[in-house]
């Protein structure tokens, strides 16, 4: 009859459990990890570092986004040791707001310079631990219907008979699309870059939240072209969907996937550990057997086949301290908010 | 002899019946004067009803004894003991709500056994103390139903079994008629009546039927605009009300204009119309006064008296009603029913009884 | 002997006290070290107040004694009742008050009130409270309200008071205190001054409040297109769980079970599991797309990205709640009442107008605010299905973590989302009005109840079959997706999202659960185990006080319930951390902080369900219950409770399910050890693994079905004493 305040008491009871039962992550020879890369990747990882050296890892899981919003709410006692995985961008604005610890591995005379690079831009406090172009894919099936030609570069993008057929995510919202809007403005100078998205926006039939979503709609057909990292497509079409991903023809942006010590760390040690053991080719290796086909940053790391071949790809010479501080990007998205976003189409 | 609950119970007898009394007890609610200042005592032992018109404040001077009110100002007192500020909880006190509030959840053994369980009472205990209040109030063998299945007088005697059962200090009725038809109302007032004298409770009985006041009561409290308006037993209140608003409250009484002349000892000559009373004068002065005339201190006759015209007659068996008009007003005015029938239009003899006038101080 | 029981109670608080600050450890204490930090007991960092005031170098503990001994003469000195309790209460405040300066001033790296490090001097450093600090704290609150009830506040019902405080408190703690700090960022600018002109210019912003879609192909500010998509789902979702209540209740429909369940489903459902099923059956490529194109020659079209979308699956979503509201209202209305108006020779459409619809406005006002509230607090859809309608929701997401990081808009935003809540509740007030909804009354009433007017019995069938068909097709694609290769494109059969989600093991050491979403899973299960019926106590105790008790700033409180319900989960994430990442209240990392936040976030459904059942049922039978010398303690238990158990069933369902598939508040305070399943599958989706997610998620909709079988068994019907619909016996060939 009084089931509801005995269940309130087990309930209280159990409480006191969780409570108590709830280990810290600061104990010696433990450290904690926020992954931003696929959990696929994440977990062997682990496992791997673990088995070098011995040392306990506590991994949590969230996108890059969110990581940075953790580590900022918890900047005044800081729960986290490392930051491992997840776009630049975030890492570089962690940097930048003194969020992250600087430190210099001695595997860095091992890294591509597009990696070493990050870690200078940043002083010392992210580093680039694997690479992905940015670049569009579309719907072979969908192509077919319509009877139009691949297209292989931005501009053919613009063709009036994709209308309403491309899709990319939103910048305000997505990494991977302001990538987009700073790669356009790269390519094509600021101005003429935005008379191109501008035109662009009349084929967009949906700016979408997540950044790697239209890969997802491309496969399904829900639209005919979507703009996304290369490696997210890949690991569409590697499951077996109709699409082809296509590096454009006139160059194209890239992102980072960087790594951070977090700043006031209680582990700073074992933080180091995990930091020199994850630039080593070994454990970056991991992340083709777990189905992650970016870039990986120590140049002695095998690549997977499957991967988007860097070499191939014209990449621009991407000024991530220019377009990564947070001025450049609110003017920019400011002006693509008042300029492409509300045009009518 | 033990009875098996005789640890937790006192026989009725033996019981110690409480007073209660209020000193200037006041409640507001917000601007809203709900009681103001009110003052009195209940005897142990005795049923008090508190009478008045809906809005008078009677039902919330209930509630301030059960507690469930709390005063905004002056002291309540229950056995000589301040209860001001404790909760219903902790006052021996029990009511009788007007819907009943019987538990619907609860059979009507569970619903009477839910006091002495919650006072820690074993369950076959209180069970047989709710079997044994039940079979007081002739609910024998009802005590498995659902108080759904009872009529309206069985769950009237399920509410008041309940409130029973815990011999409370002091009992609380709010309106318990209200939700029966007249011939179960006289027959639940009888009960309620005997039951009280039997057990010698202290009661306090809310309603605005001056004919059950009168019929039940002690001591009636006559409550309006949230203060005391008279206090008195029945007989005092309808021979000798306080005031107009008692007069016409409780008895029907013709108000009419009379003067008063020459002032003897207790006695004054009033004059109405042009008859002369000799009548207490109650603290009257020489000059206009108001009489309240009750409707069976008027006779009929064929002439004599005031000259006066039947208006309405109507035949109740019991009595005849008639209103009559005449020089000082329309009199209503009760005779037997077996006298002879007086047809509107008809011209009588008013004649006044000494003993059914009474002069109401101004 | 019952002036001693208060006193005792009191007394017990007290002794809780001077053992919380003299014996318990006064610290936050890491029990994953063992029993090492109680070495120097009592000294050390198991250490106790009084200890480590007189020995140690925590000095300003010391202090805590005096409220305590204040306390301690307010019961012990032959005090009258008045002057005892004031001196309670003084004793009771000062000890709370000083308790918190002195938690938030000294912190883990010194002072954190800098004023009074200047007055002070030194470095004193100090963590989070633990057993003690706490147990203390709450023994200063309950003295509190001892000393409250004892000065007769409350008709001098110590239970109502302590129960009104520690609600009070506890919301303070885990709703206001939290919120505020992070809407304060709204008025303070990144250097950290106050910037009030910054406010008025974001707040007023164009793309918050622009009309440009009145008046060509332009779009409306999101505040409108919040406000007109919460409006839409909070009115559709009503009217579809009304529907659903009165069939299940007034009907003799055969499939009641099953529509019951039906009901059921979507809430236990995790977020983007509807979104994506609805993108499969009516997305540009869907399954009812493909048909109409083939068979009809409908053009394809992406009508489902954006507002048609996003109601729809909204409506999906929050009409189980709506529908868990209503049939407790529904069955609450006394038959008596509809065949008085009956008797009164009014029609079964008339008695339906004019009393059964009447009397459910307390039901459908609660329903339509939680509808509302929901829908402008739900991230999920709008984000798979949104398409380019924006809405407040998934701006704040990404004002907190998108790429363009802006938290003073993130909380400008949030504050217009909540000014939305607070005009929903205030429309509802108004709407209810003053009358009274009381149909359970002390008075058995028998009677059968009416049986639904053809029109209405016809318009409920003619609603609720097709959205049953509706639902048994998204539900169909779901169970589906998870077993068949790819979802949308390859439909082979398999069962290999399953095992990787959840495979077991024999390996040498016996069964091992080798599935990478066990651990999540078990997590998940103890979360919300744990949450549910502290949630439900919390919430129905909550609407018990609402309408049963009167005390200065109700309506406050009752908004304050609200309020963490109305704001993104995002927003409460991050206030969460920001707020109990630091001393006094260190709570991150801990399950705890998983469970608080869902508690205090599903409270609110278990508050609207119990005030809406409870303004049924009539006063008397409370105050019969209190005349019999009932505590009030005691009345909620036996008399309250038993009546109100459909909203606890509603409460327990919902906080229960809440707590397994919410995602946007969680993401933020999951940590290794307690990771949540709804994160897990988040991960999935972000990943374009649509099959383990939908594998995930089914196995979640199984376990969630089970448990609201048991909650419902284990809670069992409301008995009202009332005559059943005779059934139909014996069949005839």
């Amino acid at each position: 009859m009084w089931f509801g305040l005995r269940a309130a008491a087990i309930g209280a009871t159990s409480a006191v459990t969780l409570l108590v039962s709830a280990g810290g992550a600061s104990a010696q020879g433990q450290i904690t990890v926020y992954c931003s890369v696929q959990e696929e990747w994440c977990r062997p990882m682990v496992d791997a570092f673990e088995k070098e050296t011995g040392i306990k890892v506590a991994m949590t899981r969230k996108s890059s986004g969110e990581t940075y919003a953790q580590i900022k709410a918890e900047a005044a006692n800081p729960k986290g040791d490392i930051w491992w995985g997840g776009t630049g961008d975030p890492h570089m604005q962690a940097a930048e707001e003194g969020l992250s610890e600087e430190y210099k591995s001695p595997a860095m005379a091992q890294l591509h310079d597009w990696a070493v690079r990050q870690w200078t831009q940043s002083k010392g406090r992210t580093v680039g631990i694997y690479s992905g172009a940015l670049g569009f894919a579309y719907n072979t099936k969908q192509l077919a219907q319509k009877g139009l030609a691949a297209p292989k570069c931005w501009a053919d993008l613009l063709s009036p008979k994709l209308k309403d057929e491309v899709q990319v995510a939103d910048p305000n919202s997505s990494g991977t699309a302001y990538t987009l809007l700073a790669t356009i403005v790269q390519i094509m100078g600021e101005d003429k870059g935005f008379d191109y998205l501008k035109a662009l926006h009349k084929n967009i039939n949906q700016y979408t939240k997540s950044g790697a979503a239209p890969a997802k709609a491309t496969s399904l057909g829900e639209t005919t072209v979507g703009i996304t990292f290369m490696h997210d497509q890949v690991t569409m079409i590697v499951d077996g969907a109709p699409m082809k991903a296509v590096a454009p023809c006139e160059g194209t942006g890239y992102e980072i996937g960087s790594m951070s010590i977090i700043k006031g760390t209680k582990n700073l040690e074992g933080a180091k550990k995990w930091y020199d053991f994850a630039l080593s080719a070994k454990a970056q290796a991991i992340g083709g057997q777990a189905k992650s086909f970016q870039v990986p940053s120590n140049k002695s790391t095998p690549i997977p086949p499957e991967s988007p071949n860097l070499a191939e790809i014209k990449l621009i010479d991407f000024d991530f301290a220019k377009y990564g501080s947070s001025a450049e990007r609110k003017r920019l998205l400011a002006k693509w908010d008042a300029e492409v976003k509300n045009l009518p189409k | 002899m033990k009875t098996p609950h005789s640890g937790t119970r006192r026989s009725p007898a033996a019981a110690a019946r409480a007073s209660v009394e209020f000193r200037a007890v006041t409640k507001r609610y917000g601007s809203v004067m709900a009681v103001d200042a009110v003052s009195f005592t209940i005897e142990p032992g005795t049923l008090v009803t508190l009478l008045g018109p809906s809005g008078c404040g009677k039902t919330t001077t209930l509630r301030l004894i059960a507690g469930l009110e709390m005063a905004t100002a002056g002291r309540i007192l229950i056995g000589g003991e301040d209860v001001t500020a404790r909760s219903a909880t902790d006052r021996d006190v029990s009511m009788v709500f007007q819907s009943y509030a019987l538990f619907p959840h609860m059979s009507v053994i569970e619903n009477v056994a839910y006091g002495p369980s919650v006072q820690g009472v074993r369950k076959a205990d209180a069970e047989a103390m709710a079997a044994e209040t039940l079979a007081l109030v002739g609910l024998r063998g009802l005590e498995q139903r659902s108080t759904s299945e009872l009529s309206g007088g069985q769950q009237q005697r399920v509410a008041v079994a309940r409130a029973l059962v815990l011999e409370p200090q002091v009992l609380l009725f709010d309106e318990p008629l209200s939700n029966l038809d007249a011939k179960l109302r006289r027959r639940v007032r009888e009960d309620i009546r005997d039951l009280q004298q039997r057990l010698n409770l202290t009661v306090a009985y809310v309603t605005h039927d001056q004919e059950e006041a009168l019929a039940v009561s002690d001591r009636i409290i006559v409550m309006a605009h949230a203060q005391v308006a008279q206090e008195g037993s029945p007989r005092e209140l309808y021979e000798a009300p306080a005031s107009l608003f008692v007069a016409e409250f409780i008895g029907d009484a013709n108000i009419v204009a009379a003067e008063v002349g020459a002032i003897v000892g207790a006695e004054a000559t009033v004059r109405l119309a042009d008859l002369e009373l000799r009548l207490p004068h109650r603290g009257a002065r020489p000059g206009a006064v108001r009489l309240a005339i009750r409707p069976d201190a008027i006779s009929l006759a064929e002439t004599g008296g005031l000259a006066g015209t039947i208006l309405k007659a109507s035949y109740l068996g019991k009595v005849r009603e008639y209103t009559v008009r005449t020089a000082i007003g329309d009199l209503f005015v009760t005779v037997p029913g077996r006298a002879e029938a007086l047809v509107p239009g008809r011209a009588v003899g008013v004649g006044f009884t000494a003993d059914g006038i009474v002069v109401l101080p101004e | 002997m019952k002036r001693s029981l208060a006193t005792a109670v009191a007394g017990g608080w007290l002794a809780a006290g001077w053992v919380a600050f003299a014996l318990l450890p006064w610290y936050w204490l890491d029990l994953s070290r063992g029993l090492q930090d109680f070495v120097d007991f009592p000294l050390g960092v198991g250490g106790s107040a009084l200890a480590l005031g007189v020995a140690g170098d925590r000095p300003w503990l010391l202090l805590l004694a005096f409220p305590l001994l204040l306390a301690t003469l307010a019961l012990v000195l032959p005090l009258a009742r008045g002057p005892g309790g004031a001196l309670l209460t003084l004793g009771g405040v000062l000890g709370g008050l000083y308790l918190l300066a002195q938690g938030f001033a000294i912190g883990l790296k010194g002072w954190d009130w800098g004023w009074l490090g200047a007055a002070f001097g030194g470095t004193p450093r100090q963590e989070g409270l633990g057993p003690g600090g706490t147990l203390l704290l709450l023994a200063f609150l309950l003295l509190t309200c001892q000393g409250l009830a004892r000065r007769g506040w409350c008709r001098g019902d110590a239970f109502v008071v302590s129960a009104i405080g520690t609600v009070v408190a506890l919301i303070a703690l885990f709703v206001f205190f939290p919120v505020a700090r992070v809407l304060a960022h709204a008025v303070i600018d990144p250097s950290g001054a106050f910037a009030l002109a910054g406010f008025v210019a974001r707040i007023s912003d164009h793309s918050i409040w622009g009309l440009d879609c009145l008046a060509g192909p332009l779009r409306c500010g999101v505040a409108w297109n919040t406000l007109l998509l919460a409006s839409l789902v909070g009115v559709g979702s009503t009217l579809l769980g009304l529907a659903f209540a009165l069939v299940a209740t007034r009907s003799n429909s055969r499939f009641k079970g099953v529509l019951r369940i039906l009901s059921v489903l979507p809430i236990i459902t995790p977020p983007f599991v509807i979104g994506l099923a609805l993108i499969l059956i009516f997305g540009r490529s869907g399954i009812a797309s493909t048909l109409l194109a083939e068979w009809l020659d409908v053009p394809r079209s992406r009508w489902i990205y954006g507002l048609p979308g996003i109601l729809l699956a909204q409506l999906l979503a929050f009409t189980p709640i709506a529908f868990m509201i209503l049939i407790g209202v529904v069955q609450g209305i006394s038959p008596a009442l509809e065949e008085a108006a009956t008797t009164l020779r009014a029609g079964r459409w008339t008695t339906f107008r004019t009393i059964t619809f009447p009397l459910l406005r307390p039901g459908l006002a609660n329903a339509f605010l939680v509808g509302f509230v929901e829908s402008m607090a739900d991230f999920g859809n709008p984000l798979v299905l949104g398409g380019n309608y924006d809405v407040l929701s998934t701006k704040i997401f990404f004002a907190v973590v998108g790429a363009a990081v802006d938290e003073s808009r993130a909380a400008v935003l949030a504050i217009v989302l909540l000014s939305f809540t607070l005009l929903a509740f205030f429309v509802q007030q108004a709407w209810l009005g003053k009358k009274v909804y009381t149909t359970v009354a002390g008075k058995g009433d028998g009677g059968l109840p009416a049986p639904l007017p053809r029109r209405v019995a016809l318009l409920a069938a003619a609603v609720v079959a097709p959205w049953s068909v509706f639902m048994i097709s998204v539900y169909g694609i779901i169970m589906v997706g998870g077993f068949v290769k790819s979802l949308g494109r390859d439909y082979t059969p398999t069962l290999v999202h399953l095992s990787t989600a959840f495979r077991i093991d024999w390996g040498n050491h016996g069964l091992r659960f080798a599935g990478s979403a066990w651990d999540s899973f078990f997590a998940t299960i103890q979360v919300a185990a744990v949450a549910a019926p502290l949630t439900a106590a919390l919430g129905l105790l909550t609407g018990y006080l609402l309408t049963r008790q009167s005390f200065a700033g109700k309506r406050a409180f009752e908004f304050g319930t609200l309020l963490s319900f109305a704001i993104p989960g995002t927003v409460i994430g991050v206030s969460y951390i920001v707020a109990f990442n630091v001393p006094p209240f260190e709570l991150t990392g801990t399950g705890l902080i998983l469970v608080l936040c869902f508690v205090f976030r599903n409270m609110p459904v278990g508050v609207r369900a119990g005030v809406a059942t409870l303004s049924q049922i009539d006063r008397s039978l409370d105050e019969a219950s209190l005349t019999l010398g009932a505590s009030s303690a005691t009345t909620v238990r036996r008399v309250v409770m038993p009546l109100l158990r459909p909203a606890l069933i509603a409460a327990l369902v919902y906080s229960f399910v809440r707590a397994m598939t919410s995602v946007s508040a969680v993401i933020f305070l999951v940590s290794a050890k307690y990771n949540m399943a709804t994160t897990y599958i988040v991960g999935r989706v972000e990943a374009g693994e649509f099959g383990l997610a939908i594998a995930y998620s089914a196995t979640l909709i199984v376990v969630m079905l089970l448990a609201i079988v048991g909650i419902q068994l284990a809670v069992g019907e409301r008995k009202l004493g009332r005559r059943a619909a005779p059934q139909p016996t014996g069949r005839t060939l």
